[in-house]
């Protein structure tokens, strides 16, 4: 119970982080944020005397599965994480406070904390008819999120919503919905993909931050390395049953009870980049292929449009026609090889008249 | 300017305007405007829907196999019902039928889903409007411990565990930061509780923290996940195997025995924690019987849990179906979703244009067509609203109504509905409840009721877990294993003309319906009606108003500037404003005519 | 490539049409294709076969096998196959780039288009007319006819370069993101976020070359008869005959 008292410095040497490597950090927090080196002192005043790491958890178009999963979170325990870990000063879904007192905090963490707060964003910004589809106190809740994501320290995308789009700007994206880099071009964003990410990788990456006291390290499109960079297909264990040829091939066939492959019912686990199959869900229980339904990918970018889920072979939306690849390239074959087969003949043909 | 609306309420918007904006621990963006009298009562209520995503037009011309992936995404809260209602909907398209095992363990994720979402909403969306957390530090453990001993046999009790729980939040809230619980309402006046009673609470605040996390293992059994586990047309995706080859990759004897370990815990938890705390606050705050709104008037329920496979009719669903209207608890009247002349959407208040605003339209009919605007009386600007003018259009949100009434939904319409068609599941509890709180039935019209039957519907829904995993295991004694038919899973064994299908569920929010048309193996159009659409719409032409309005009439507020009674009445629905999803253009401008003949 | 094949002043085409000042002698045989670009060019085609069999099936498996499946590696022989296919492909088509530099003037033609040869574009209408039946005879050829040049181009060599990026980095997904391949092609995650769009991208490449491969077969078998030289027989021996004498 100790640690509720400790502040985020105190935090870090214990575990085991130097004087030195902390300065470092802040000063390295401070350039990566473009601010004056100057600032660098303040951000480590701010982390010195403040027990716990401010967050500031906004929602824009979402569906709240993100928050649900957090608190989810077996090890450590949610209500750890808000009491000891963090301090999670806004969020819409957990805060005791409504209306003018929620948005007072706004602003009070904005000038208290300036460059020293964690912006975490469940949802994303909505741009069309002026961003009025997500109003939030009166204003477009895109207004909000920049103000916010300008004086902090660093930006989590929680969720696919906030990663990539997710389903609201599944095609035709009617809101104009944008994952939240596109409007926030200054500050380092890290991305937790998945609707929702699994809970334990949620607190991981805030726990990464707070006990190493440094932002994880990201791959190509800026999620954490330690949970997105092996496919669930690499840790699947089905992945046996696939590398033998044994599939599941309709539901509930023996194939399913004996727990083959699920690559021929459409399984997203050969293109998804997650923890599912080595961390699993809800404490380790079960993850969507061991419960027997294959991955639908959803923590890849515009999965909705990689449909349908049930189908090894994604649509193709060309030209008005959607099929899968098979489809189209077997008419476009079928087509060209009878063009072939009549080609023949009619040369066959003006080569006999000729001759005659 | 005093008006009388339709459905019997006066509104008078001459007083002071009062804006809560964000409404926080709900689900979604809500807005709600009141205007309070010289003796700070509410007389007029305004709420405002302010978000709106689209996916139902998303929805269109995709496969309907996957339609539940979208509509399960609608909320995140409620995880699962609208998957489960997009699967009913489906399968009553294209005449697809499901195992009984399948509609079993479907029953299960439901029921859980109740469990964990109304033990959820209690602790961690609801329990603060009456809980005082600051006044938790000056109770006295060994009270607090007396106390907690006097009303159930729950064993974290002793002294030493209030003391060091205690002990915690003074820490946390000395350092300062007061992190979730910063800036609230505490020491306000509508707070009643002694500080022991707080202490408890907190004290189980954090437990059912813990334990909510662990309710949600059976989705995570059956499908895969939670949030947003998997479902299946045609049945459920996880298989049984319980002898043979590979049975260690599906459900068999150790994944029954979480279930059912994690089902005895569930059922301890409600009986010993959560209904004892409902029992214990709900006797502190007797006099504060405010919030009734329509739920004495008007109240809906489609029903849920099919004790029989492929049987929806009311006869086979454990939650019962129908409508009160105007009070009249003697005559609940039959439902029929398909029905054009019952379910209707109006739009005159909403953000959308029909082209006869003074006729409502059935689902199957739905036209969406955005058309944001603010009326003449707005204060503030297009993208800056200081006060809205409920006079025009005023929120994302339609007005659905039934037969052309306002209507109430959740787990105390489901409960006044079960309790006026006499059913003794209903009945007898509601009685208890009243009985061990000595008041009259009346008191059940409030937002204390609400809130009392949810915590008796998650005690009912604790019990019917236990009953249907019983069944299911009695299934697989006997010999069935079935979980999934698959005759009709490909699109070419679908009609080929356009087929209609609705499905419905209770969410735990209240009544939940989605209407599909499919055609050539695609989806034609999708729309949903969902519980706070219902709760939270907007007025209709005929000046009705919505669940959430009338709720909040007639509420005296201690202090306009700390809205804690909105917000303890507002939360009381479980508001998910997410689900207030429609349709519109892709550019924002052109009309998406989403009509189905 | 200009105007050198002309008569004075004329626009009728005179013998060779394809290479500038080579004037074809009777009864004339040209070595156009050398060894390397022959060994190329079939250890590419069975490639190629080998790619389509196992693509298709990687996309879609054949009927389970019974068992246990640590007895089996049926469908993992099946990728085994269509990587080794493919390492084989890429080895010989850097070969074949070598070839390019090294080789004869034929051996470069595939790997770019005479964009601005107006006599090429005429070649190419020519070549049109003539599998439109428009025109009784076509042209004489040392290498590839315009037309074929086309096919070539935007099927073999930009079709091969296309198959080989995303199949590299689709393999890398299998190798990992430390490995060498993940290095070298992980750029293309950066254009498709999502691998399964890659593997759209990929198997539609697939049809592609299936369809090429239709008309290629064919047309080598018709010209080989239709033409006024040798076409199959040339990629075997490398010498190219004429048919006949006449200029065009």
């Amino acid at each position: 119970m100790a640690q509720a008292t400790e502040t985020f410095y105190e935090v870090i040497r214990r575990q085991g982080i130097t004087r030195r490597s902390f300065t470092r950090f802040c000063s390295l927090t401070a350039a990566s944020l473009g601010l004056a080196p100057a600032a660098a002192p303040r951000i480590a005043h701010a982390l010195e005397t403040k027990p716990r790491l401010p967050i500031i958890w906004m929602h824009g178009l979402e569906c709240t599965c993100c928050s649900e999963s957090f608190i989810r979170s077996a090890h450590p325990l949610a209500k750890d994480v808000v009491l000891s870990m963090i301090s999670l000063d806004y969020d819409d879904t957990l805060m005791a406070a409504a209306g003018h007192q929620a948005e007072a905090i706004l602003d009070d963490i904005r000038t208290k904390y300036k460059g020293g707060y964690v912006l975490a964003v469940e949802g994303n910004p909505p741009l069309n008819e002026d961003g009025m589809y997500c109003i939030d106190g009166g204003k477009p809740f895109v207004e909000k999120l920049k103000a916010m994501a300008a004086d902090s320290l660093a930006v989590v995308a929680w969720g696919s919503c906030a990663s990539w789009g997710c389903v609201q700007a599944a095609k035709p994206n009617p809101t104009q919905a944008v994952p939240i880099d596109r409007v926030i071009r200054d500050k380092p964003v890290i991305k937790v993909p998945g609707c929702p990410p699994i809970a334990e990788v949620m607190t991981g990456v805030i726990s990464y931050i707070t006990t190493f006291g440094r932002l994880p390290e990201l791959d190509r499109q800026g999620r954490p390395k330690m949970f997105y960079s092996q496919r669930i297909h690499d840790k699947c264990y089905r992945r046996a049953s696939f590398d033998a040829g044994q599939f599941v091939e309709e539901w509930d066939d023996e194939g399913a009870r004996k727990g083959y492959c699920l690559y021929k019912m459409g399984c997203r686990g050969p293109t998804t980049y997650n923890a599912c199959s080595t961390v699993r869900w809800n404490d380790g229980v079960s993850f969507p292929i061991q419960s027997g339904h294959g991955c639908i990918g959803c923590s890849e970018q515009g999965f909705w449009d990689n449909g349908p889920f049930y189908d090894r072979l994604s649509n193709v939306r060309q030209f008005g026609i959607e099929a899968n690849a098979d489809r189209v390239g077997g008419v476009v074959a079928g087509v060209v090889a009878a063009g072939v087969v009549a080609h023949a003949a009619v040369t066959a043909v003006t080569r006999l008249t000729k001759k005659r | 300017m005093d008006i009388n609306t339709p459905n019997g309420f006066r509104l008078d918007n001459s007083g002071r305007r009062v804006v809560v904006d964000p409404v926080t621990r709900i689900e979604g963006h809500l807005r709600v405007e009141v205007n309070v009298d010289a003796n700070n009562v509410i007389r007029n209520a305004v709420s405002t829907g302010t978000m709106w995503r689209g996916i139902e037009l998303i929805l269109k011309g995709r496969d309907p196999r996957d339609a539940w992936a979208f509509t399960q995404r609608i909320c995140g809260v409620c995880t699962g019902t609208h998957a489960l209602t997009s699967v009913r909907a489906v399968e009553n398209a294209l005449g697809i039928t499901i195992p009984e095992n399948a509609n079993t363990i479907r029953n299960i994720m439901q029921l859980a889903l109740y469990v964990h979402d109304h033990i959820v909403h209690f602790y961690h969306l609801h329990a603060l409007d009456w809980v005082d957390v600051v006044s938790a530090l000056s109770a006295d453990p060994k009270a607090t411990s007396a106390l907690a001993q006097s009303i159930s046999d729950w064993p974290l009790s002793s002294p030493g565990y209030f003391r060091d729980l205690q002990g915690r939040l003074k820490r946390f809230v000395e350092s300062g930061q007061l992190g979730p619980f910063r800036n609230a309402y505490w020491g306000h006046p509508a707070y009643k509780l002694p500080p022991e009673a707080n202490l408890m609470a907190v004290a189980h605040y954090l437990e059912a923290l813990d334990f909510q996390k662990e309710i949600v293992k059976i989705h995570t059994v059956y499908g895969g996940k939670n949030p947003h586990p998997n479902w299946l047309v045609g049945g459920v995706p996880c298989a049984i195997n319980i002898d043979g080859a590979g049975a260690t990759g599906a459900v068999n004897i150790e994944r029954l025995n979480l279930v059912s370990g994690i089902i005895d815990r569930a059922v301890t938890f409600t009986e010993q924690v959560y209904l004892p705390d409902l029992k214990a606050i709900a006797s502190f705050y007797k006099d504060w019987l405010y919030g009734g709104g329509l739920s004495g008037r008007s109240v809906l329920a489609y029903g849920d849990i099919p004790e029989h496979a492929n049987d929806y009719s009311p006869a086979s669903l454990l939650l019962p179906q129908g409508a009160i209207i105007n009070g009249n608890l003697a005559e609940v009247q039959p439902i029929d979703l398909k029905d054009p002349a019952q379910i209707q959407e109006f739009v005159t208040h909403s953000w959308y244009k029909y082209p006869d605003e003074a006729h409502g339209l059935h689902p199957f009919d739905g036209i969406t067509e955005p058309n944001y605007a603010l009326g003449r009386n707005t204060k503030g600007s297009r993208t800056d609203i200081h006060e809205i003018d409920e006079g025009a259009k005023y929120s994302w949100l339609k007005a659905p109504r039934w037969r052309g009434h306002a209507m109430e939904v959740g787990p105390l319409a489901r409960w006044v509905v079960g309790y006026a068609q006499n059913k003794p599941q209903f009945r007898e509890p509601v009685e208890k409840l009243l009985h061990d709180l000595n008041v009259p039935v009346g008191a059940l019209f409030s937002t204390l009721g609400r809130t009392a039957a949810r915590g008796l519907e998650c005690q009912w829904a604790a019990h019917e877990l236990r009953r249907f995993q019983d069944k299911l295991l009695a299934s697989i004694k006997a010999g069935d294993l079935a979980t999934a038919y698959t005759e009709k899973w490909t699109p070419d064994t679908w009609p080929a003309k356009e087929v209609r299908g609705v499905g419905f569920t209770e969410a735990p929010r209240g009544a939940l319906g989605h209407w599909v048309s499919i055609q050539g193996g695609k989806i034609d159009n999708y729309q949903c009606v969902v519980p706070t659409t219902w709760n939270g719409s907007p007025r209709d032409p005929a000046g009705n108003i919505g669940a959430f309005e009338a709720a909040l009439l007639d509420t005296p507020m201690a202090d306009p500037a700390q809205p804690l009674e909105i917000i303890r009445t507002l939360h009381s629905f479980d508001p998910c404003l997410a689900c207030s999803t429609h349709v519109m253009s892709p550019d924002g401008q052109d009309m998406a005519t989403v009509t189905v003949r | 490539m200009s105007g050198a094949t002309r008569t004075n002043g004329s626009s009728r085409f005179r013998g060779v049409v394809d290479l500038a000042g080579v004037q074809t002698d009777r009864g004339a045989t040209i070595y156009v294709y050398e060894a390397p670009v022959r060994v190329w060019h079939w250890v590419n085609a069975l490639c190629v076969a080998v790619l389509i069999v196992t693509g298709y099936l990687i996309g879609a498996p054949p009927p389970s096998v019974t068992g246990e499946a640590s007895a089996h590696f049926q469908f993992g022989y099946i990728r085994f196959a269509h990587f080794a296919a493919g390492q084989v492909l890429t080895v010989f088509f850097m070969m074949r780039i070598y070839w390019a530099f090294m080789g004869n003037r034929h051996a470069r033609q595939i790997f770019y288009l005479p964009f601005w040869s107006a006599t090429w574009w005429k070649g190419v209408w020519w070549e049109a007319k003539w599998y439109l039946f428009l025109t009784a005879e076509p042209k004489k050829y040392v290498a590839h006819n315009p037309l074929a040049h086309i096919a070539m181009f935007f099927t073999v060599t930009l079709g091969n370069i296309g198959m080989i990026i995303t199949g590299f980095a689709l393999y890398s997904e299998d190798a990992g993101r430390d490995s060498w391949q993940a290095r070298l092609f992980g750029w293309v995650f950066t254009l498709f976020p999502n691998s399964q769009d890659v593997r759209t991208l990929h198997h539609l490449g697939l049809w592609v070359i299936v369809t090429f491969t239709i008309l290629h077969i064919y047309a080598a078998v018709r010209e080989e008869i239709m033409s006024r030289q040798t076409m199959i027989a040339t990629m075997i021996s490398g010498e190219r005959q004429f048919r006949d004498d006449r200029d065009d």
